[in-house]
């Protein structure tokens, strides 16, 4: 059940309560709405203005002449795919991972609070130390893997060059499991034990369960994390600036890192602009369908 | 609830909710306190002098020069280190709000790349007035000069000069009855000899940088600002993608480099005794002596394409047309790069210098491991003379980077590599 | 029984995979110069060296980084705790014209890269002067649309009669905040202050660029000094990690025990 959303009134038919609760309202808000004017709107249309100019220094006007290069640009077309590839991976891996590591987490085991403390280790470490950490862990010469990996007499790796991609994407699955896996946790327990209960009695065993109770009231969970993950996979820089370089061959040229480069080593600023705002479209466009997906698939009990 | 008992807000909890509100800000000032507010390149008129440094290269003897130049114009220096690529980060943010530092040092190439954008001061000025008494240019290799100037003017000095040449572990070499290879087919040979178990022959970096001795030994000029041609001549060129992507493929004498952003791991592997042979420059050393202090290196000229060549490295320092006090930034420059200071480098380090009388003094010459880099730098070449001029460097490099990783790294082959880079290329310098 | 074995087995393995490769950066932290560049990927270094974790602050005004990053992260969390739950609390119980409106445009700032903002923010702190100060890195993180987001689901379920009744006593709207809001968001808050703090502890690429005063530097940006021209020095970087990862760590045990019900709570499920 959800109570309609409220509808603005005209000003003409507002109480006095109504006109002193709005007053309040934009009194407490007065800070954010200054802070998120100056800090955010503020560049963005500054970066918009930029998108429309052009040379080393950005000072000529090009209309949109930076956004019809966009559509023709090859090396930001794969850039786009390569991002579009690293987000859905990182999506759904954190979304399976996350919510299979839940489910281990959520049962009655001793010692799960050290489990779930351990898991969520990784999540709070910057993605520059991780970076470097994981490029001096696999690197197929000197790396410990590959050392660990020949004294067990199994077949060395050299992920970086074979499957650049799905390294960086497991890379970044080892850093936000255990985050997805908290959300999820809590999700979990805001299912009323009850439901399993009746399904027990009725004769539904653990699959069963699963698929038609946890998976269906868990649907806002996976709708929130999937928000945020491709948000967040379609941000990504670290994994680009600090592991690859992009490389090889601009198989892991991540969009935002594509931007940076195009911005502080072409100094184009200009076109970087004018891609900026294109990821910014793509990020809303994503988000929109997503809760759009997500509220048509939202069951109600 | 009625409207009359609906309480508003009074006047003290809006001056409450404003001091929340000011709290962080507040907290945030306060704390600044520190250091003397901004340290202003640009601005100037506080005591301070701002400089951009690579921390690799925060050398004793240039501390000691550094006081007497506080000492002298009572200013206090700030070296501010970076890393390159984040050095030039800040340097381009910098120029974007309309600032710069009073010096910095370079990798190489952006002297004339900023003279060219017109952000780069020009050193004529300064050069007629002191370039006689410092012994400029004459007494510094011609490469360095041209290497920083750009349209007849000189827009930055030489600070430090190195080559990439061939380093080798003696030992094994011994045990493979093989001399450094002074063609490529000896190359191929010897690789092939000292590929066992393990143990590669000769590393290739991932750093696209690192395929450019090749490339010249073989001629290949990367951009011809006449005829507006990349990687010519075709043929040499991609002769000389086919034998490095021979090492690492056919003949597996190098393991396939990692993409990375570190040119370590050549070294490490000839550290671990698991590589035999590599191509670096000076800076190598010190860490070989300090990881291996057992391994016995020897420093081989580089072999012969076509030709002799190697790339040309090493640092210079340029003042931006925007540097506050340019006058104070020359005499910085000046006194970095006097002989003596140079020596003073070379003994703290074993890094090569661009001077001339440098490469001429007996202790430069006595040194075996410095004399060899310094017969090195009498034919080392800059791979990337006019490439600036397309006001496309750093696009080109790019485009090189992927040309040099389908080849070496995924295996792509040569002529569709080539293919893609021109077409590539082309169209960077056609916008 | 077995799956319960079972359950056990994948918890420890997975556990194992998280941490190891920690353990292997205070390995790392502990070996000389010349292991970490010596291509033999020690595993565990022969004599542990823990004078690294004194170089750090020799070779560089390390206790400086510390200091800066505390500061620095510390006061941001501070602002987020003091404007996040009240922002929240607005979009949560009030109606005024455009609060949708309000709403998507503070949301929407979570798709905006920080990147984006980077020149423009550089180029207005170097206007005002203040490039190279607390300011520079603390006001353009003062709040954002996720820690809004996180409070106004929290606030949410809070029952209206709560604020009725209070308002009915004559209580202030402020103090309605303050003493009936604000106390049943501890969960809440505790989540969000952990994951404000440790990710402006962490934050790199603004520090680096706002700062080129050495003693402005926060650790992830200071950490860059220990890398050489062509080589890392592993040992210090390694050991600065450590470090850098202590305070986090402990703060992670200290709002443990809020965490499940704090996300819980907020409706995220």
């Amino acid at each position: 059940m959800r109570s309609p959303a409220p509808r603005a009134v005209p000003e003409a038919r507002r109480t006095p309560i109504a006109r002193r609760e709005a007053r309040t309202a934009y009194l407490f808000l007065a800070p954010a709405l200054v802070f998120f004017a100056v800090f955010f709107y503020t560049p963005i249309a500054d970066i918009l203005n930029t998108s429309t100019l052009t040379g080393p220094h950005a000072d000529r006007f090009d209309g949109l002449g930076n956004y019809a290069d966009a559509f023709r640009d090859p090396a930001a077309r794969n850039s786009f795919k390569v991002t579009l590839l690293f987000a859905v991976g990182t999506t759904v891996g954190a979304i399976v991972l996350g919510l299979a590591l839940a489910l281990l987490a959520n049962r009655q085991l001793r010692g799960r609070t050290l489990f779930r403390l351990a898991l969520l280790v990784p999540y709070l470490t910057s993605i520059a130390v991780i970076g470097l950490l994981w490029q001096n862990i696999l690197d197929p010469q000197t790396g410990i893997l590959n050392r660990v990996l020949d004294e067990l007499g199994l077949p060395t790796q050299q992920w970086l060059i074979t499957h650049p991609l799905a390294t960086i994407v497991a890379v970044t699955l080892w850093m936000i499991s255990g985050y997805t896996m908290m959300l999820f946790l809590a999700g979990l327990q805001g299912i009323p034990q009850v439901y399993y209960e009746a399904a027990t009695v009725d004769g539904a065993g653990p699959w069963r369960r699963f698929f038609s109770i946890t998976l269906p009231l868990l649907a806002p969970t996976t709708l929130f994390v999937s928000v945020m993950a491709v948000i967040s996979g379609l941000q990504a820089f670290g994994q680009a600036y600090i592991i690859t370089g992009g490389g090889p061959a601009k198989q892991t040229d991540l969009y935002v890192y594509h931007v940076y480069e195009t911005a502080f080593r072409d100094r184009d600023f200009g076109y970087s602009s004018a891609l900026s705002v294109l990821l910014m479209l793509v990020i809303v466009a994503f988000t929109v369908v997503q809760l759009r997906a997500g509220r048509r698939g939202e069951v109600q009990y | 609830m009625s409207a009359s008992d609906a309480p508003g807000i009074s006047r003290r909890r809006v001056l409450g909710l404003a001091g929340a509100a000011a709290a962080a800000a507040g907290l945030a000032a306060c704390g600044s306190g520190a250091p003397e507010s901004d340290s202003a390149p640009g601005g100037g008129e506080d005591g301070t002098f701002t400089v951009y440094w690579n921390p690799g290269h925060h050398y004793e003897a240039y501390q000691k020069v550094i006081k007497e130049f506080e000492e002298e114009h009572g200013v206090t220096v700030r070296m501010q280190m970076y890393q390159w690529e984040e050095l030039e980060t800040r340097l381009l943010a910098d120029l974007q709000a309309g600032r710069a530092p009073d010096v910095l040092e370079e990798p190489g190439g952006w002297a004339q790349r900023y003279a060219l954008s017109g952000d780069a001061l020009s050193l004529r000025k300064y050069l007629d007035e002191d370039g006689k008494a410092m012994g400029f240019p004459d007494d510094w290799q011609p490469a360095t000069v041209r290497h920083n100037t750009h349209a007849g003017e000189v827009y930055g000095i030489q600070l430090h000069m190195t080559c990439q040449l061939l380093v080798y572990n003696r030992e094994m070499f011994a045990d493979a009855g093989v001399r450094p290879p002074t063609t490529w087919d000896e190359v191929v040979d010897v690789a092939k000899e000292l590929t066992h178990d393990g143990v590669y022959g000769l590393q290739l970096n991932q750093d696209q940088a690192y395929g450019w001795p090749w490339m010249l030994q073989n001629g290949v000029l990367d951009y011809n600002h006449t005829t507006k041609k990349v990687m010519q001549p075709q043929d040499a060129a991609m002769e000389a993608l086919q034998f490095q992507a021979d090492l690492v493929h056919r003949h597996e004498v190098s393991p396939v480099p990692v993409p990375s952003k570190d040119y370590s791991a050549p070294q490490k592997a000839l550290s671990a005794k698991r590589a035999a042979m590599i191509v670096t420059g000076p800076w190598d050393l010190p860490v070989i002596k300090q990881s291996s202090p057992d391994l016995e290196y020897g420093i081989a000229q580089m072999p012969t394409g076509r030709r002799q060549s190697t790339i040309l490295a090493g640092t210079s320092m340029f003042i931006p047309k925007k540097a506050p006090r340019p006058d104070l930034s020359w005499d910085f420059i000046k006194r970095l790069t006097t002989l003596e200071t140079e020596l003073a480098a070379t003994a703290e380090t074993g890094m090569l210098m661009p001077r001339r009388s440098w490469a001429a003094k007996p202790e430069v010459k006595g040194n075996a491991d410095i004399a060899a880099f310094a017969q090195g730098l009498t034919y080392a070449e800059d791979a990337h003379p006019q490439t600036y001029l397309s006001g496309k460097g750093t696009e080109l490099d790019q485009a090189w980077k992927t040309l040099y990783q389908s080849v070496l790294m995924t295996g792509e082959s040569v002529p569709s590599a080539y293919r893609e880079y021109t077409d590539t290329a082309r169209a960077i310098i056609a916008d | 029984m077995a799956s319960r074995v079972a359950a056990y087995v994948m918890l420890t393995l997975a556990c194992l995979l998280t941490v190891i490769p920690l353990l292997y950066m205070v390995s790392l932290s502990l070996q000389t110069q010349g292991e970490t560049l010596s291509g033999g990927a020690v595993l565990w270094p022969d004599s542990p060296q823990f004078q690294n974790y004194a170089q750090l602050f020799e070779q560089a005004p390390f206790g400086r980084f510390i200091v800066n990053s505390v500061v620095v992260a510390g006061a941001i969390t501070l602002a987020h705790l003091a404007f996040d739950p009240l922002v929240g609390y607005v979009f949560a119980k009030f109606r005024f014209p455009f609060r949708n409106t309000l709403l998507v445009a503070i949301l929407a700032t979570l798709m905006i890269p920080f990147f984006v903002r980077m020149i423009p923010l550089y180029v207005m702190f170097s206007d005002l002067g203040w490039l190279d100060s607390y300011q520079a890195l603390v006001l353009p993180f003062l709040m954002d649309g996720f820690g809004i987001f996180l409070m106004r689901q929290f606030i949410q379920p809070i029952p209206d009669d709560l604020i009725h009744a209070a308002r009915v006593d004559g209580a202030g709207e402020f103090t309605i905040y303050w003493r009936i809001i604000l106390p049943q968001t501890k969960p809440a808050l505790a989540v969000l202050g952990l994951f404000t703090f440790v990710f402006q502890w962490n934050e790199f690429l603004w520090p680096l660029v706002a700062t080129s005063d050495e003693t402005m530097r926060t650790i992830p940006v200071g950490l860059t000094r220990f890398s050489e021209e062509h080589f890392q020095l592993w040992h210090l970087t390694a050991a600065g990690s450590v470090i850098a990862f202590v305070p986090t760590a402990v703060l992670l045990v200290l709002s443990q025990r809020y965490f499940v019900r704090g996300i819980t709570l907020t409706g995220l499920k």
